[in-house]
């Protein structure tokens, strides 16, 4: 297992330059320097904080050596501080000499966004389980056809728009459930059970909307796995010596079925992470998501930086985790790694 | 097609899909009211007999803008599949048909795009670029040629090793004869089908980008945009986020269909499962 992790850790080491590579790209894809109103600065910006800007990514040095310096402040995870909100560390906290804490921005946003995201895999897998097992078993039948008209619209709903109309029903028109925010009023004094009760509220359209996109596909590949193992020979073998239904498709064919699905999970993590942004910035929920578009709108590029690079190097570890679930969960990887 | 066609799915796909692309075509000659023009005594009007989806905040035609707006969001979604759709033949071409150090280079160059939250990465250009209709077009294209890379290879690296490709390499056929007589036609089924899921999904990232503010800048209008005014009037004036929210999802709905209904169809891989 060790040896197979280091083999997959080194896989990723080309990748991690690719990543490099592109986001130096985008940095220098604005016509003249990033500095000017051109790049859509904003041209109220004082000189003082356009040569902070130049000083920051060396932009007066040859190309090679600001690519080396932006390696560098990829590898040490540190992206420097902020221009638009009080020059706040843009990753992690800093001190300062008189020990004040400054807690980084990414630090407070990713937990937040990360909490969003393992709720709506879970609701994923949750909802989309069982959905892709009935279609499958009731192939073609109404049942299937009802789940497949369920599929193709999850899929086709935009979002944002569904996330809007919920919005408007659950929050404006039957105020049941809070629109903004991750708290309500008071939040501090509720006990424990108050406070979850409350941030579940709170979440509950965001998740739901995040998940939505993630469960129409998965049910749908569930299904075409649970077909394609269905028709294999050991299932007949299963059925021939008399098991019953409910042990030969839960116990043989689900099981089976299922282990692509782990591969799935871990590639919908950067679609995860990405469609943060809508429903963060619709719902004022200060995650990743809200922080980047803001980011964007204020030209903010050390936070955009910051951003695609901590979102990226999530990508690949969410990728090497379900690698690595993956060989633990198939005995045949599994041997095949040990040797 | 024909076969296409008579598969539900696809044929249901179509139907949406065409009766969209004529309104949008035929948007001037449909439209009721200028699209654009302003009537500050006919604000906020419900939909009615005058006005079928109802008037904005500034007294436009909901129904015209709409008409209008069918027209940007399918030019976005044609022009950024087809730069996508370029982008991957060629790459996939030559990784699948060279392999070697070419394809392990490429390969991981889709490997790093994949990486990265696409839509992060769309935000994050656009942040360095005036948003205009192009920059998105072209923006949404280069984020998203890495299925149709993949695809194009996984084809190439088939076809070459079957009997009709080594007997051609065997006469003496070259390279671009091989290539563009032999492989390219038979690995375009897959490469159409993922064009068509590519319209779709590209005609949603064009109306969230829009959505956000930072797609097509009114007041042209698109679909995403008008939904954006409509988030503000949502208290009064429902019409005004309904309608442009249905026609998105109608149309990304048309071209899921019709891809998918295309790869049961012209897939003889899944068209033999269905029958067990």
């Amino acid at each position: 297992m060790i040896r197979y992790l280091l083999k997959r850790l080194f896989w990723m080491v080309p990748l991690v330059v690719g990543i490099s590579l592109v986001s130096f790209l985008i940095m220098h894809l604005a016509p003249g320097d990033i500095t000017t109103t051109e790049a859509g600065f904003n041209p109220k910006a004082s000189e003082e904080s356009r040569q902070k800007l130049r000083e920051i990514y060396h932009l007066d040095e040859p190309l090679i050596v600001q690519y080396g310096l932006w390696l560098k402040r990829m590898g040490t995870l540190d992206f420097g501080t902020s221009f638009a909100s009080h020059q706040r560390p843009v990753f992690w906290e800093k001190k300062d000499d008189q020990g004040n804490v400054t807690p980084g921005m990414i630090q407070e946003a990713l937990p937040i966004t990360l909490l969003i995201n393992v709720l709506s895999l879970a609701l994923i897998v949750v909802i989309a389980l069982p959905l892709g097992v009935i279609s499958a078993i009731h192939q073609n039948r109404p049942p299937d056809r009802a789940i497949t008209v369920f599929v193709f619209v999850g899929f086709a709903v935009p979002g944002f728009w569904l996330a809007l109309m919920l919005m408007y029903w659950l929050g404006v028109v039957n105020p049941w459930l809070p629109i903004s925010g991750l708290h309500s009023l008071g939040y501090e004094n509720m006990g424990m059970l108050g406070r979850l009760w409350d941030l579940g509220r709170h979440l509950a359209i965001p998740v739901f909307i995040s998940a939505l996109s993630g469960l129409a596909g998965i049910s749908l590949f569930v299904r075409n796995g649970m077909l394609d193992v269905l028709h294999q020979d050991y299932i007949t073998t299963a059925r021939a010596k008399g098991l019953p239904e409910n042990t030969v498709i839960y116990r043989h064919a689900l099981r089976n079925a299922l282990l692509p699905l782990i591969t799935l999970l871990g590639l919908s993590i950067p679609g995860l992470i990405g469609g943060s942004v809508i429903a963060e910035s619709l719902f004022a929920i200060p995650g990743m998501g809200k922080l980047f578009y803001d980011a964007v709108l204020m030209r903010d590029f050390p936070v955009i930086m910051g951003i695609l690079t901590i979102g990226a190097v999530l990508t690949l570890l969410g990728n090497l985790l379900a690698d690595l679930a993956y060989a633990w969960a198939d005995p045949r990887v599994r041997r095949g790694v040990m040797r | 097609m024909n076969r296409a066609l008579r598969n539900p799915l696809a044929f249901w796909g179509f139907a949406i899909i065409a009766s969209v692309l004529v309104m949008a075509l035929l948007a001037p000659v449909l439209a009721p009211y200028d699209p654009d023009a302003i009537d500050v005594k006919s604000i906020l009007i419900p939909p009615s007999a005058t006005h079928w989806m109802g008037t904005d905040g500034l007294g436009r035609d909901v129904f015209s803008r709409m008409l209008f707006g069918a027209r940007i969001s399918l030019l976005v979604g044609f022009v950024a599949v087809g730069i996508a759709t370029l982008i991957g033949v060629v790459l996939g071409a030559i990784s699948g048909y060279y392999r070697g150090w070419i394809d392990v280079v490429i390969m991981r160059m889709v490997d790093v795009m994949l990486s990265i939250p696409t839509f992060f990465l769309i935000l994050a250009v656009i942040a360095f670029l005036t948003p205009s209709i192009w920059n998105i077009m072209i923006v949404i294209g280069l984020t998203s040629w890495m299925g149709v890379t993949r695809l194009v290879r996984a084809e190439f690296l088939s076809l070459r090793e079957r009997e009709f490709v080594l007997a051609s390499a065997t006469l003496g056929a070259r390279d671009y004869r091989l290539i563009f007589r032999h492989l390219l036609p038979n690995s375009l089924t897959p490469v159409i089908v993922s064009s068509v899921l590519g319209v779709a999904s590209a005609v949603l990232v064009e109306s969230g980008l829009s959505f956000l503010g930072l797609g097509v800048q009114p007041p042209q209008a698109s679909w995403g945009n008008i939904l954006t005014e409509g988030k503000e009037y949502i208290q009064f004036a429902w019409w005004l986020s309904f309608f442009p929210g249905m026609a998105i999802l109608l149309t990304v709905l048309g071209y899921n269909l019709l891809g998918e209904g295309l790869r049961d169809a012209l897939d003889p891989r899944t068209n033999g499962k269905g029958k067990n």
